[in-house]
Parts: structure tokens; sequence; C-alpha cells
């Protein structure tokens, strides 16, 4: 969906990701880090038979939701830093909200 | 210890860094409340740190924040960014949280200039993944560099649309169509203010160039759309539309909606001020005086939360909110306030001469709301539109009624995203006017904390604590 500007070269950090190590672009955001490695899912909706994506971008839907050190916040408004741990809980029955 | 400041600035974006800043230069004491990471809010993202290829794709507009930055940082103001303010007491205090403290600081003024958000406009499929906001894809663009891969659909309405379709073709983005549902032909409504846009012409010129960029690029551009919708079953796999007689259909690996920008209101409806309706834009804003004063006389709104003027206006709005407070704190005398605010509007009065003509030709009809019995209306807890219909049929007429019992607008975007469509939907169902429907109640918190934040919280309630009660009674 989208892709990094790898022009210009870029520190990057390591995140663990769903218990997986990432690299991904420092100084960005969690939500912007992950839709750059192709990630469209974010959670599961804690409402309904879907998963969310990012859809505003500015801090106001809440869509981009997920755990970042153990607490839920949005995506798009945390900067990514080394060592942060993200988990989405994609795959866990409604236990997520 | 309770902090306590002349002026809590909440919001770091073009209003928010002007306010602040004049208000630094007066000497005074000046917190800076900012949700985001860095400062620039939406349309100065990143302003500090863009390269200098995408300062080029996005232009002199995005490069106007960068004086405007440094204005902000040479002062000695109390920066506090990644803040999220999730409760504001008219009286001078506000609660914060950041880095998992919440807190509490007091100010003699406080300026909320907490901007605008996309009009969010509810389509069949706008949950898929792959439907994203073309201000927030613009976003992604200007903080990380991201650029949108496959093919891209752009529809809905407005300048900001047209400009991302360009920064898009300069790009070489694979562009499948823009998909307009602004009229063919305008409305009459925008020949009046047509005569004040043309004292800018410079304005208009860029809107022009904006035009013949699609045009050169081949890119079907269609204009009247309607029955917007958006396919695919686990993610966006086409758009669909309906244009004249001809039901049009593009593969899409990305949609982007815009629907023009309305104001964020509710760190003030959650405050209690009072609101008035814009009849041409469909929006609610804070009333504010000339300084931007609220009806509390200690709160005022600077900014496009106040009224959707742009970028520029917001900083020149933020500069007219300071004088006034710098003169109230006695830091300037009122007819240097009075003196500088004559420059300050000028610049203002010459900025919004094509205000007007542009709302006026992209305004909201109601006809773009296309409410389909299985359209999630509430993104949050996932209510349909014909659960709304259903509670709507039974005699829940007001938004708040109607929240309770289908749960629409009690997710944690507390009714953000679907609030103003919903407002819509019942103005239609019932032939009342939009603005006669209501709005919902906004309470604190204003965004969502843990409980253990709020029971670290370190407060100054009382003087006795229930200790002493209990060594009086022995």
């Amino acid at each position: 969906m989208f892709k990094h500007d790898t022009s210009i070269p870029k520190e990057t950090v390591t995140v663990t990701f769903d218990g997986s190590p990432v690299n991904v672009p420092a100084g960005v955001s969690v939500a912007a880090a992950l839709l750059g490695k192709g990630e469209k899912h974010f959670r599961k909706s804690p409402s309904g038979p879907r998963t969310t994506s990012p859809h505003c971008l500015m801090g106001v839907c809440y869509e981009c939701l997920m755990e970042i050190d153990g607490v839920k916040r949005q995506s798009c408004l945390v900067q990514v830093r080394e060592g942060m741990v993200i988990n989405r809980h994609l795959h866990n029955e409604g236990g997520e909200e | 210890m309770i902090r306590h400041y002349d002026v809590i600035v909440i919001g770091a974006g073009p209003a928010g860094m002007a306010c602040s800043a004049s208000l630094g230069e007066m000497g005074l004491d000046v917190l800076v409340l900012d949700e985001q990471e860095v400062p620039g809010g939406q349309i100065y993202r990143n302003i500090e740190s863009c390269p200098v290829q995408r300062m080029e794709v996005l232009g002199e507009d995005y490069a106007r924040g960068q004086p405007l930055a440094a204005r902000f940082r040479a002062r000695d103001l109390t920066r506090e960014q990644g803040a999220s303010v999730w409760q504001v007491e008219p009286e001078g205090r506000v609660y914060y949280s950041r880095d998992g403290i919440s807190q509490m600081v007091t100010g003699n003024y406080i300026v909320a200039a907490t901007g605008a958000m996309e009009r969010p406009v509810p389509i069949p499929g706008w949950t898929l993944p792959g439907v994203m906001g073309a201000g927030g894809a613009n976003n992604l663009y200007k903080e990380a560099g991201l650029t949108p891969t496959g093919r891209v659909v752009l529809a809905g309405s407005g300048p900001l649309l047209l400009l991302e379709a360009c920064q898009l073709i300069e790009k070489g983005v694979d562009i499948a169509a823009i998909l307009e549902t602004t009229p063919k032909i305008p409305s009459p409504k925008v020949v009046p203010p047509a005569f004040p846009a043309a004292l800018r012409p410079d304005f208009l010129y860029k809107g022009v160039k904006m035009l013949k960029v699609i045009r050169n690029s081949g890119v079907p551009h269609y204009k009247g759309i309607t029955n917007l919708e958006a396919l695919g079953t686990d993610e966006l796999e086409s758009v669909r539309c309906v244009a004249g007689e001809e039901q049009l259909e593009f593969d899409a690996d990305l949609l982007l909606l815009h629907f023009g920008v309305i104001p964020g209101t509710h760190i003030f409806r959650q405050m209690g001020c009072r609101h008035e309706w814009n009849s041409v834009q469909r929006y609610w804003h804070p009333a504010c005086d000339e300084w931007g004063r609220t009806n509390f006389e200690k709160v005022f709104a600077a900014g496009d939360g106040a009224y959707v003027h742009g970028a520029v206006a917001a900083g020149l709005k933020g500069e007219l909110t300071a004088l006034e407070i710098g003169t109230c704190l006695g830091a300037i005398q009122a007819d240097e306030r009075d003196q500088r605010a004559a420059e300050v509007r000028r610049h203002l009065r010459s900025d919004l001469f094509p205000r007007p003509f542009v709302d006026a030709m992209y305004a909201p009809r109601p006809e773009m709301f296309s409410f389909h019995d299985d359209t999630i209306l509430c993104r949050c807890e996932n209510v349909t539109v014909k659960q709304v219909l259903d509670v709507i049929a039974d005699g829940c007429l007001d938004p708040n009624e109607i929240k309770i019992v289908t749960r629409c607008g009690m997710g944690p975007c507390q009714g953000r995203m679907c609030g103003p469509a919903l407002a819509e939907l019942v103005a239609l169902t019932t032939s009342e006017k939009v603005e006669n429907v209501g709005v919902f109640s906004i309470r604190p918190p204003l965004k969502g904390i843990p409980l253990k934040e709020l029971a670290a919280m370190d407060l100054e309630i009382a003087t006795s604590g229930p200790a002493k009660l209990f060594k009086d009674a022995k």
C-alpha cells in the first residue's frame, strides 16, 4: 500500500513487533513505520468481525490503536523507539479491549 | 505542587505556534501542550526535520511553516510534546497525560488551538483496510516519506483533494481515477463570493495550475459522482461510483477520501462553550469574539478549531489571541495591541478574500452522504446505518438517545468519526434541519487513559486529608 522513501539514507531502530524483531526508520510514528512495512491490519475491532487499519492518521479515529510498551495507544501519535514492544493481538479471541 | 502558568496553549500547529511564540516574546510564562511528538500540527507536520527533496514536492505552502517553527523555538517556552489533554475546566485547569503520567496544571488563560480534522463521510466499505483520509496519506509523506504503491483512487470534494492528487501525480503514483462529488456546474451561490476572490489572482492561479496538472496527467477525472462505494472482502479491491448515467468501477489498492475539513470541537464541547452553526460548510464551531475569546472569559479558541480558514489565517488568528491575552495580563498596552492587531487583520482580510468562494464552491451537499443500510456509521462500535434508522423509527431522535440505545458514538473516538454524519442522517430521515438535531454530549476524559494513571494523580484537593478527620473523631 505504501513504500518508504529510500533515496535518503535514514537511521533505523529495532522494535519487537508481534514477538519478532523488525527494523524500521527512526523518527517516524509507529503507524507510518508499519504501513511502510506493508502491514495493513492493525488490530481486531473490539466490537465486530473485522480488522481495522489506520484511517485518519491525525489522532482522531482510534483505528490504529495498538498495545505499545504495554499500554494501548494510538500508533499514529507515538514515535518508534529502540527496543519498543508493539503487539496487535490479531489472534486473541475477543481479548483486545 | 501544582504548576501555574500565565497562559496554557493547547496545540502546536500554526495557531498554537504563532500564539505561544508571540506570548513568549511579550515575556509571559507559557506552557505549550501538544499531542504529537514534534511541533507543526497537521499542516506543518514534521516541518523541522523534513528533507529537502520532500520540501520541494510539498511546496511553498508547507515551507511557510519553517520560519514559524523557528520563531516558536526561539523563545523560552515550556514545550511539552506527546501530551494528550483529556480535560479542561474553563476556570483555568488543564488535565493531561504524558509518558504514562497524568497531571493537572493551572493557567490564567487557556488557548485551545486544537485544529481541524477531515470531515468523516461514511460510504459503503470505508472501514476496509486500504481506505484512508487523503490528508492522512499526505501526513504519512510529510512525516515518513511514505508514497502510495499500487493503484490509487482519490474521491470526495475540496481543494485539498486536488492538491493531494497533484502531489501524487508529481511523484509518479499510478492513479486510477479522481472522483469528485462536487457538481460539474457550480451552484449560483459561488457567484457573489467570486468577486472578492478575484482580488487574489495569485490564489486563483494556484487553483488553475492544479487543474492543469491533473488534466495534463491524463488521469480520468469525473465530477458530480454519486453512490461512491469501496469494495473488497478483507481489504480494498475496487472502487465503484455513478457518474451521470454510467456506472464506473476501478481496481484499487488504496482509496483516499477527502470531504473538506471541519473544526475539532470536542475540547470546546467538553468545557461547555457556546457553538454556532456554519450553514455553508455544515459544521459547528465555538462562538468567539474578534480575539478568539469564547463565552468563557479565560478561554480562547485559535486557528482552524475555531473556524476553518486555513494555515496562514490560523497563524494570524493565533497572533490576535496572543495580543489580547498579553493586554489582559498587562504585558502590553491596549494601544499597542490595537496598532499591532490592525496590521494582523489587514493580512487576515487579504488571506480570506478567496475563502467564501472556495467554501461555496466545495460546499458539502446532503447528497454526498449516501446512507446505505449496511454502511458502518460508527467505526468504533460497528453500528450500521440500518441500526440507527431502526431506533429513529422507534422515536429516538436525539443523538444522545441514539447513542445510549445503539452504542453509536460510544467507542474510543467518542463520536468524532460518526457524530457529524449521525446528525445528517437524523436530519435527512426526519426532514429536520441538521443544526436542530443536536450533538453528542462530550465528557472527560477527552482521550482514553488507563485508570491507574488517574489513581496515581497528585491532586491537591483539600488541605486536610481523611487521616485528620479520623483523628478528630477519636
